[in-house]
């Protein structure tokens, strides 16, 4: 991940829940009333590249008060966190949000939430044993799946993986997508080598 | 920006290196030796056997001038024990490679000494004569899988005296899709919790071409797993700071920040 | 409700789209313009809230204040990044490009030529160029830059191919006449300009 990392600077363009702490006359347009000041205690949804800075910078005043506080967003709530004890598997990440581990680590640096980051741990491990298995399915099916582009929801589809896989693949998040890319190209890879060894 | 290529072998560098590993052939024709970059060629006296490497041997197969004499551990006998092994025996470890060769230390009776100190012997893989007739049965060679490839491919006439084609191909698949499924676990211990954290399961016996194909995989999970832990590694490594005290030391040195947030002040602002 | 750095975001997307797909779309010329106008418009806004206080602000004593510049520091640091970003996936396809030989402003050229096709691939930057000017003298720069660096070599091909070989048989290109050459599969005649002739492999 560098500057220019074009996936990180999408995540940070994902928002989290803020609640401002003092009145702010010229801000009133980050909860659509631009002609009115912001008032302490209104609840905003800012992207992270704001929020994280805000959270962070201290307002200099005696009691220590930072210019906004946050929630952890939907997508890391606790039905969320429930589901994913359950099983892992089941849950599709990329309705809570695309860029669901990116948005996480986020508010783990944020936020000192041992619970979640072992359940990210396991929840992570997990569906990469998963993905790597539909990964090497979809290969020796022999369908050639445009590996860069078009999201593993398209892979997945009209790959005779079933209905069940065809839905976790198109529940996978950013990183995921990108795990079952570098899995399938793996094992496309390898069947490519036997059939060039046949050739030759 | 130049090489557009993945950090490590590609399959076809992979295949290309498996074919430095030596093979015995029996020749059909006389034929001097050659002198090449890599030293010079034993020179072919029928039927007397000798070893040289893999792409030569296959060249002097293609053209009718030998045969290629099968590695044991190509036996279908040999091929389902190592199945046997990775299924029932051990069936979460890779099977071992082949035993480094060794034979007593004259200076100290009852130690093994490795061969090294004999020139003759190497140890390396591509080295290591574990695709020759005299290479140990029962065990798979770092090459395996390109080896057995291109013999069943281009000698699958002298393979015929080990079994038929079709037994030896049946028990590689079986290999390939075991060691496959172990591939694909490796990195389940990882997600474990607390104290006794997990690691990538040992791959000591995983072969070059299977390297190849999962290296992207397994280093994509565990740097998501090291950036999950990012954070909780940073915290901890605050703590044992502040404690300071003998815990401090095990966590030293690498500390400094993991490089991995933004870095918008790397670019000055 | 639009917001500082909504722009921005769509830069962004744009690129990432770029970066799955192997021809590049056109330059976002408008948008970029209209990053850069919402750069100045917060740097002119900053102007404004400093004026009053000549040069001696104090974030202590003016929380508001103080957490407003934050705000459009942030937005403005936010926008510069989107914009490199954007620029950089660009550069990189095009260097991409001119290491696999392809000549990006040949291509140009006949998408602009096209007409008929070059529609389809320009999409809505109609029949205008998919680069844009400083683009162009990049891609000519970099590939003269990139042809000096190869000059230095003229044995080795630094653009060549990859893949190990998989025969033990090579093309070569014949530099001089050596007249008739004898291998183990008889003979080759290798004539100036003609181009066969075996290599060992390893």
């Amino acid at each position: 991940m560098s500057y220019y990392d074009i996936d990180a600077i999408l995540t940070d363009a994902e928002k989290i829940p803020c609640t401002f702490q003092l009145d702010i006359p010229d801000l009133g347009y980050l909860d659509n009333t631009p002609s009115q000041p912001l008032k302490a205690g209104t609840k905003v949804n800012l992207p992270l590249w704001l929020a994280e800075m805000l959270v962070i910078a201290n307002t200099g005043a005696a009691d220590n008060k930072t210019f906004v506080t946050f929630d952890l967003p939907r997508a890391l709530g606790n039905d969320v966190v429930q589901a994913l004890k359950a099983d892992p598997r089941a849950v599709p990440l990329r309705d809570q949000s695309a860029h669901f581990y990116g948005l996480a680590t986020h508010m783990l640096d944020l936020s000192e939430e041992q619970e979640l980051g072992s359940v990210l741990r396991k929840t992570f491990v997990t569906r990469a044993a998963e993905i790597s298995l539909h990964a090497r399915k979809v290969g020796s099916i022999g369908h050639k799946a445009k590996s860069k582009g078009e999201g593993a929801s398209e892979m997945g589809s009209n790959l005779g993986l079933g209905g069940a896989g065809e839905e976790f693949l198109r529940g996978l998040d950013e990183w995921e997508r990108s795990l079952f890319r570098k899995a399938h190209e793996g094992a496309k890879a390898g069947k490519d080598w036997i059939e060039s060894v046949k050739k030759n | 920006m130049a090489l557009s290529l993945p950090p490590g072998l590609t399959h076809a560098e992979v295949s290309f290196l498996a074919e430095m590993e030596t093979v015995t052939i029996v020749p059909r024709q006389r034929l001097d030796s050659i002198d090449l970059l890599s030293g010079k060629t034993p020179s072919l006296r029928p039927p007397h056997r000798v070893d040289l490497s893999l792409w030569l041997a296959l060249l002097l197969k293609k053209q009718r001038r030998a045969n290629i004499v099968p590695p044991p551990w190509l036996h279908p006998a040999s091929l389902s024990e190592i199945v046997q092994r990775e299924t029932k025996e051990n069936p979460t470890a890779f099977s071992e490679p082949p035993p480094v060769p060794s034979r007593p230390n004259i200076h100290q009776p009852g130690i093994a000494a490795r061969q090294n100190n004999n020139e003759t012997v190497q140890l390396s893989p591509p080295f290591q004569a574990s695709c020759t007739a005299d290479a140990p049965a029962g065990y798979l060679p770092y090459h395996w899988m390109e080896v057995a490839e291109m013999l069943l491919t281009f000698a699958g006439d002298d393979m015929i005296s080990l079994g038929s084609a079709g037994e030896i191909r049946g028990l590689l698949r079986d290999l390939t899709e075991v060691r496959a499924a172990k591939m694909r676990d490796s990195t389940k211990t990882l997600g474990a919790d607390g104290e006794n954290v997990g690691g990538v399961v040992s791959l000591r016996g995983v072969g070059a071409m299977e390297l190849a194909e999962n290296r992207g995989f397994i280093l994509g999970v565990v740097d998501g797993m090291r950036r999950i832990g990012a954070s909780v590694e940073a915290t901890r490594r605050e703590q044992e700071e502040e404690m300071g005290g003998p815990g401090g030391g095990g966590g030293g040195g690498g500390r400094g920040d993991d490089g991995d947030d933004d870095s918008d002040e790397d670019m000055g602002i | 409700m639009p917001m500082y750095g909504d722009l921005g975001n769509k830069l962004a997307l744009h690129a990432k789209r770029t970066q799955n797909l192997a021809h590049l779309p056109p330059y976002q010329a408008e948008l970029v313009r209209a990053v850069t106008r919402e750069v100045r418009d917060l740097d002119k806004e900053v102007t404004t809230l400093l004026e009053p206080f000549q040069g001696s602000f104090d974030p202590a004593a003016d929380h508001a204040t103080a957490c407003t510049l934050l705000v459009n520091h942030l937005s403005m640091r936010r926008n510069k990044r989107c914009l490199l970003a954007y620029h950089r996936t660009r550069t990189d396809k095009l260097e991409e490009h001119v290491w696999n030989g392809v000549d990006v402003l040949d291509l140009v050229a006949q998408q602009q030529a096209g007409g008929g096709n070059g529609a389809a691939i320009s999409g809505e930057g109609g029949a205008s160029s998919s680069l844009s000017p400083q683009e162009e003298d990049y891609v000519r720069q970099y590939g003269d830059l990139l042809a000096a660096y190869k000059g230095q070599w003229t044995d080795i091909d630094l653009t060549g191919s990859l893949e190990p070989p998989r025969d033990l048989f090579i093309d070569v290109r014949v530099l001089k006449d050596a007249g008739e050459i004898q291998t183990e599969y008889g003979y080759v005649a290798a004539v100036h300009g003609s181009s066969r002739i075996c290599c060992a492999g390893h």
